[in-house]
């Protein structure tokens, strides 16, 4: 039972889709941050599977450079997530919704 | 045998997923995270890409999830409360929705399962170090540069936002609507004067100031 | 049915290294507590055996017979959790370290590598191991539901993290020098003349393992570097609201560490197995390996008996300012060197493997 390209792709794909729903059901705006994330690492994954059935070295490097750019959104998508909580004193994506503090 | 450690790592990936996204304490919903990050880590390794599979654990698991667990212990979040469920006649629909969905997934692999693309063990040199480093520095040279300044454009803007004082030096006075002067023009009085400067209006700062415009 | 073979040859492997691994860091324990208190002009422990020699045995009765206290408002899934990542994270380093050469079993008659896994990026394993051991400090502070443990977890973290930097940074100018990421190889590639010669140490990477050992000292919370974790300072830091085992747990996960740190400073730096006559006795390579990490132990110990702490702000400024800098300027000048081809004269005569009595 060797793993087939389309497992890998399968399984990718709930990942995304697991993130998708979290995105839309959780109010807290870290947690929709970390489904994001998840997002992101579900493509990676087919980015390798695509990268190793095929033999060919472009999609380990796209990981490479999705990796970080996602370590330089996280920082800086923090950051104003800090400064949103110091001014709203709320994390709840719904108590920020209107332009006015 | 890999069939088996893939069962294992996947299930274990879907598993931290979901959990991930069930948890209302957003501490639970970070270690849930990590777990998924792991497991996929684990299944990079069996793709034959180690250096991709060491940086996700570097990267993602060390740092990017530091950074969330360390901001959510900061601001000590809360849980999320139980909110009453609406739309209640959504549920059916949405159960025949994923019966199709699932049944069309399992249609095209079984249909792909005819015709399988296998894995040739321990023969491509495709993820070791040393070629994804050549690749790097000669093919992918531009984007590599690009993600550098990419990443000094992302510590000065999160040093400027996480700053206290807010975007402005603290040797700097706004007048509201006017301009923005250092405080030692603004604020001339001795020192060692403690009472309290309030202005009120734009006119009564520029007048404080003495840049009054004539008979505004 | 090979596959089976395999694993259970791996598995036999990790249970030997966990076995010998567990020893020493125990005797550790012990030999700190004696040498301390030979620097501080008293006798260590030594009744419990000849010379404190069951002294182990006695603590780990000690530790399981004590009251589990958990505090009342912790979290508690976080709160058992925090002590096991600690604990795995730092002990699943062992699989990479080459502890021999390629040695002849006696009952089996087959040929082994001395290491439990061999794969290409071995070293960006140790360093992603390491930064998952911060979430072990970071949600036991947390999860005490104690205002000192949450100051100490968090500076705990926080130092590890800025660390760690210097750790990598410094680790680069040796895999730069040695071209590969593979710990087994580094080592063989520092065989030299007589077994000495070779070593990264004296020729290659001194500034690097200096700016290592600092950076080493500090991801391991020792002293001077361990304010968030001292007696007098912070009550006990994170784990002042563990007791009993789980105390246990983050006293090993610690000692641990440090054994994983210095085995990785022999191994880059001081030439792992390497030594006089270990191509003729292959078995001498171990006890070489595990000589240079007594020393290094002796190190800390010493360290912890002679030098005051720093400052948290001191320890943070330290490591940005000063300890950061300095591995790039390392990093450029290795770079430098090996690219202009001025380090190939001194390879050719101090690292050739086969040399007078190899």
């Amino acid at each position: 039972m060797i793993p087939q390209l389309s497992w890998y792709l399968a399984l990718s794909a709930v990942l995304f889709t697991i993130g998708v729903v979290g995105v839309m059901i959780k109010r807290n705006v870290i947690a929709m941050f970390m489904c994001i994330e998840l997002m992101l690492n579900a493509v990676n994954l087919t980015f390798v599977a695509f990268s190793s059935f095929f033999h060919d070295i472009s999609g380990q490097l796209f990981v490479f450079i999705v990796m970080t750019v996602a370590a330089a959104e996280a920082a800086v998508g923090l950051g104003i997530i800090i400064a949103i909580f110091r001014n709203r004193e709320s994390l709840d994506v719904d108590d920020a919704s209107t332009l006015k503090l | 045998m890999t069939g088996i450690l893939f069962i294992l790592f996947a299930g274990l990936a879907i598993g931290c997923a979901t959990s991930m996204v069930v948890q209302r304490n957003p501490l639970y919903s970070a270690i849930s995270l990590i777990g998924v990050f792991i497991s996929l880590a684990c299944l990079y390794v069996m793709l034959a890409a180690p250096f991709i599979a060491a940086v996700q654990v570097i990267v993602y698991a060390g740092a990017i999830m530091v950074l969330v667990v360390f901001v959510i212990m900061l601001l000590n979040v809360e849980e999320e409360e139980r909110r009453p469920l609406r739309l209640r006649f959504l549920i059916p629909v949405a159960v025949i929705l994923a019966a199709i969905f699932f049944a069309e997934t399992a249609f095209i692999i079984y249909f792909v399962q005819a015709s399988p693309v296998t894995l040739s063990r321990n023969v491509s040199d495709v993820g070791l170090t040393s070629s994804i480093g050549g690749g790097l520095f000669t093919t992918y040279l531009l984007p590599f540069e690009i993600t550098s300044i990419l990443l000094l454009m992302a510590i000065v803007g999160a040093m400027t936002l996480a700053r206290s004082g807010g975007l402005l030096s603290s040797r700097a006075a706004v007048v509201p609507g006017d301009q923005v002067f250092s405080k030692e023009l603004l604020d001339r009085r001795e020192p060692g004067d403690l009472s309290a400067v309030t202005t009120h209006t734009t006119k009564e700062a520029a007048q404080l100031l003495g840049v009054d415009k004539g008979t505004k | 049915m090979e596959d089976l073979k395999q694993i259970g040859l791996i598995s036999l492997g990790i249970f030997v290294a966990f076995f010998v691994v567990m020893t020493m860091v125990a005797y550790t324990v012990l030999a700190e507590r004696r040498v301390l208190g030979f620097i501080q002009g008293r006798l260590g422990p030594n009744r419990v055996g000849p010379g404190g020699f069951l002294q182990p045995l006695a603590d780990l009765i000690k530790f399981i017979f004590k009251e589990d206290i958990v505090p009342d408002k912790s979290t508690r899934f976080v709160y058992f959790l925090a002590p096991l990542i600690a604990t795995v994270a730092a002990i699943m380093t062992i699989v990479v370290y080459p502890f021999g050469p390629e040695v002849q079993i006696p009952f089996i008659n087959k040929s082994v590598q001395l290491v439990i896994a061999r794969f290409d990026v071995g070293l960006l394993y140790v360093l992603g191991v390491t930064s998952v051991g911060v979430y072990g400090i970071a949600l036991a502070g947390w999860s005490s539901n104690n205002k000192y443990s949450l100051m100490g977890g968090l500076r705990s973290s926080a130092q590890m993290i800025s660390y760690e930097l210097a750790l990598g940074l410094a680790l680069i100018g040796v895999i730069l020098q040695s071209g590969t990421l593979d710990l087994y190889s580094i080592v063989e590639q520092q065989a030299g003349h007589l077994g000495i010669t070779g070593w990264n140490l004296i020729w290659a990477q001194p500034l690097g393992f200096f700016i290592y050992l600092t950076a080493a000292i500090a991801e391991t919370n020792r002293v001077p570097f361990d304010l968030p974790e001292a007696e007098t300072e912070l009550v006990a830091g994170f784990h002042t609201e563990y007791s009993a085992m789980k105390f246990a747990l983050f006293f090993l996960a610690e000692y641990v560490n440090m054994f994983t740190v210095s085995m990785l400073a022999t191994t880059l730096f001081l030439g792992g197995w390497a030594g006089p006559f270990v191509h003729q006795v292959p078995w001498l390579g171990v006890f070489y390996f595990f000589g240079k990490v007594i020393l290094f132990l002796f190190f800390y110990i010493w360290l912890r008996g002679t030098l005051p702490r720093f400052r948290f702000d001191q320890l943070m400024s330290f490591g940005w300012k000063y300890l950061v800098p300095f591995a790039i300027f390392n990093i450029v000048l290795t770079a430098t060197l090996q690219w202009s081809g001025a380090l190939d004269y001194v390879a050719a005569f101090l690292k050739t493997s086969t040399g007078w009595w190899g």
